[in-house]
């Protein structure tokens, strides 16, 4: 993609005002609601009239957030758990769907997504009546459960089209060279998997994170979950609250893409 | 997952919080109320629960919108997953139909002769009112005069229209019906007035949104109750309430003892302090804005009656005729809608 | 492990569908040939509801209609941002891919204010317009199909982008190069090289974002509004305010049910694509 003919020219061009356009629709919204987080008036407002940190401070402040806090925990919690959980069952579902031929491993992978598209309240009133019915009181574990179910499907799919392009060859080699199945995994497999799992274990981390139907139903007292809290402070009062907790999100992330940056050049500087 | 890990992987982002997860239930009865999500839960939480802990008794607070509360007791088939309910009179009828609630014996409320006559039954207890009529933004719109203005070209373009999906929204749009010549048993005006209007009404959707919407000019008018109109006054919004000539709607919201509660003693209790002086007082001010339903609180400024005793000038609905018809009302808005 | 023995890592998720999933989804389905939720007795009356009218049939078509338009939105924005990812150096690397996750992290909540302030009438896009004299009045985008479809492509991109990206992470850049060096246009090298590499990533993205953009509630509620009509909307209505489970029901599993089959193509497709 180096020396452009003429029709080359017009093409790369093409491709990246619609990548520009991309990324504006991308980030536009983002920067409306980061941009709002800072406004001095006292409901959400867009364009701000001032500036102020006055928003950041009172969701971090330990009295006045309290409960905000207690649900962010709670969900982060949760989040985590539905990662680890729907990435783990996915991967292993990827790869045998993905090294399979045989007509199941379609049918299969077809049947895996139909999770994602219940529509959440029927899911999570049906998960209600079943788990009351087998007298499962809502719990915590049966939250993760429920959100891993939805989150599944997103770690499956993009695991999936990581492994698709998997080269047998080499995974035999592996064998033959006598490492074992696990060994086999995680120096072979998992290194050339791992865009699709990290990708995998984001979204089921989000979906979850942002979970309101399966929460509404799953959720009890004990496990107070902030995307509903959110809703009520919203609904009501327009607090700019809610847009601060989503600028604290994109910092963190931020900063995690950062020191995950540095932690893998590190490491490529020390072991290169 | 032990309780000890479980906490223990907790502790740093809650910072020491008051646990709900377990460690509280030594001490004293611990009991769970269904709460609205947003003001009535920061509310809830502030003034009522530091009276009840003098008791000896620990509130667990569930967030659930009226409808979410009925369907989430439903699903759970006589387990319920909270003691008392907070709900609307549509949800309420539900709730009655459902057989969702204990017999409420109001003589168990030491509180009951603050409350005006009639608003404790075998049901439950009345604990706040709601009036109901015009939202507008007084810097974009005249102040309507009444439930017919609405239609008019001046207001429809800027009108945010929701549904029979609420309390709220379906007493507004029979108010409407009746300002346009119809009646609940007769509906009809109202759904040829909305068809007519549909292309140019500003929004319609759902009651979530439109504070937004009127915060961003998408909408200058809609209909909610006294209580959203002062919060959101109170947080810098352009936002008047205008009483509709025909007068305010206004009805209780109430509290139920749930069918199979384990907690029913504490639970009458919660239910009294509720209605208790104190905390109704606490509530009817900044930032909570209540409408008291104790004869000896007033309410806050923006409600148009003195004292509670006063709802018998409001215009109120009996919900067990609503009830059985809403259903098609709400097919029919969806259909004239959806064009 | 062998070619016959692989099927047994897909039984973990398996089992835990069974139990989590397929479980309260055979009783929502017995429930919607109840006359209620208890099961009681027995009638066809909610399946009638559902499929005997017009306007529930006119939601569903909306409904798919509507995810097959967020596919496309999304392909023509993400595809050129993956290939632009993939000959960029690492700064530029790292935007797009904050750029990527960054819808997914401002909540649905926060998320449908910002929809309103940039579409509303007295918006981000009608001021510009305005400003730049290309309008002189506003121009209705909230509560319009585009308005909601242009809205779905931001809120939807990243789960077509990620798939996209991880699929071409794959590419070794020499291929490309060698590629150009033998005279290749760019097209070509676009078409012989990448796309096969990018197709794996571009169905499992299509997949998700027409599920996602078809049950998306709350989006199609607020940013859509009620003058548009789809089944999410149907099914919340019966189950949580006529609280008709039944219907409810029956109503989801349509739902479910119109959008595995475009699933299950995709996947078919995807099939195809992978062992071509």
């Amino acid at each position: 993609m180096h020396r452009f003919t003429g029709s080359d020219r017009a093409l790369a061009l093409l491709i990246l005002a619609l990548a520009g356009c991309g990324f504006l629709i991308l980030v536009g919204p983002v920067i409306v609601v980061l941009v709002t987080s800072f406004t001095s008036s006292r409901a959400l407002q867009f364009p701000p009239p001032g500036f102020t940190l006055q928003w950041y401070r009172e969701l971090f402040d330990p009295a006045r957030s309290a409960q905000i806090h207690i649900a962010a925990g709670n969900s982060l919690m949760v989040a985590v758990l539905t990662a680890v959980v729907a990435t783990s069952l996915a991967t292993a579902a990827a790869l045998a769907i993905t090294r399979s031929r045989a007509g199941w491993a379609r049918v299969a992978e077809g049947g895996f997504m139909a999770p994602l598209v219940l529509p959440g309240i029927a899911f999570g009133l049906a998960s209600l009546m079943f788990f009351s019915w087998l007298r499962q009181p809502p719990s915590l574990a049966l939250l993760v459960a429920g959100h891993a179910m939805i989150a599944a499907p997103f770690a499956l799919r993009t695991v999936g089209a990581s492994a698709a392009g998997l080269d047998p060859a080499l995974l035999e080699s592996s064998a033959a060279l006598g490492a074992g199945p696990w060994r086999t995994f995680r120096r072979v497999t998992l290194p050339l998997i791992l865009p699709g799992v990290a990708a995998g274990a984001f979204l089921a981390f989000v979906s979850s994170l942002d979970n309101v139907p399966v929460s509404l139903f799953l959720a009890s007292a004990q496990t107070d979950m902030l995307p509903i809290r959110m809703w009520g402070m919203m609904e009501t009062a327009l607090d700019v609250r809610v847009a601060a907790a989503s600028g604290v999100l994109v910092a963190v992330a931020f900063v995690l893409l950062l020191a995950m940056d540095r932690a893998v050049g590190l490491a490529r500087r020390m072991s290169g | 997952m032990t309780e000890f890990r479980r906490r223990h992987l907790l502790g740093a982002a809650m910072a020491g919080a008051a646990l709900p997860f377990g460690g509280a239930r030594a001490q004293g009865t611990t009991m769970t109320a269904a709460v609205y999500p947003g003001g009535w839960d920061e509310a809830l939480r502030d003034v009522l629960a530091p009276r009840l802990r003098e008791q000896g008794i620990t509130v667990a607070f569930e967030p659930l919108f009226a409808v979410d509360q009925i369907a989430k007791a439903r699903a759970a088939r006589g387990n319920p997953p909270f003691d008392v309910f907070v709900l609307d009179p549509g949800p309420r009828v539900s709730g009655i139909d459902f057989g969702l609630f204990e017999t409420f014996d109001p003589a168990k409320l030491s509180n009951l002769g603050q409350l005006p006559p009639g608003q404790a039954d075998a049901q439950g207890a009345a604990v706040a009112a709601q009036v109901v009529g015009i939202a507008y933004n007084p810097t974009k719109v005249p102040k309507p005069k009444g439930w017919a203005d609405l239609f008019k070209p001046e207001y429809v373009s800027k009108l945010g229209l929701t549904g029979f999906g609420t309390t709220f929204g379906t007493i507004s749009l029979i108010e409407m019906a009746k300002a346009l010549g119809g009646s609940v048993e007769n509906m009809d005006p109202l759904f040829a007035e909305l068809r007519r209007i549909r292309p140019s009404v500003a929004a319609v959707g759902q009651p979530a949104a439109m504070p937004g919407m009127f915060q961003q000019g998408q909408i200058d008018v809609m209909y909610t109750n006294t209580y959203t109109v002062t919060l959101l006054r109170s947080r810098g919004v352009n936002i008047d309430f205008a009483v509709p000539e025909t007068g305010a709607a206004a009805f209780m919201t109430t509290m139920h003892i749930a069918k199979g509660s384990r907690n029913i003693d504490a639970a009458y209790k919660y239910i009294d302090a509720m209605i208790s002086t104190p905390v109704q007082a606490a509530l009817s001010q900044a930032p909570y804005f209540f409408v008291p339903v104790n004869k000896d609180v007033t309410p806050g400024a923006d409600v148009p009656m003195r004292s509670i005793s006063e709802i018998g000038n409001f215009v109120t609905h009996d919900w067990a005729k609503i009830n059985p018809v809403r259903p098609q009302w709400i097919q029919r808005f969806n259909r004239e809608m959806a064009g | 492990m062998t070619e016959n023995g692989v099927w047994r890592l897909a039984l973990p998720l398996a089992l835990a569908q069974m139990l989590f999933f397929v479980a309260p989804l055979l009783l929502l389905a017995a429930t919607s040939f109840a006359t209620d939720e208890n099961l009681r007795a027995w009638s066809l009356r909610a399946w009638r509801d559902a499929l005997g009218d017009d306007f529930n049939i006119a939601s569903v078509i909306n409904t798919l209609r509507l995810g097959a338009l967020a596919v496309l939105a999304t392909a023509v924005f993400a595809v050129p941002l993956a290939l632009v990812h993939m000959a960029a150096g690492p700064t530029l690397r790292r935007v797009i891919l904050i750029a990527a996750v960054l819808p997914l992290l401002t909540s649905v909540v926060v998320r449908t204010f910002a929809w309103i302030v940039i579409l509303g009438r007295e918006g981000v896009i009608n001021a510009t317009l305005q400003g730049l004299g290309i309008t002189s009045a506003p121009v209705p985008l909230l509560q319009t199909e585009h308005g909601l479809i242009l809205a779905l492509t931001q809120i939807e991109m990243p789960l077509m982008l990620l798939p996209l990206l991880a699929a071409l992470a794959r590419i070794d850049p020499a291929l490309l190069d060698a590629s150009a060096s033998l005279g290749g246009s760019l097209f070509r090298t676009l078409r012989k090289v990448v796309l096969p590499m990018a197709l794996p990533g571009l169905i499992a993205g299509a997949t998700l974002v027409f599920a996602s953009a078809a049950t998306a509630f709350i989006s199609q509620g607020v940013i859509g509004g009620g003058r548009l009509n789809y089944l999410p909307a149907q099914v919340w209505q019966q189950a949580m305010v006529v609280f008709d489970w039944p219907l409810a029901a029956a109503l989801a599993i349509t739902l479910m049910g119109s959008v595995l089959v475009v699933a299950a193509a995709l996947s078919l497709l995807g099939a195809k694509a992978r062992h071509a």
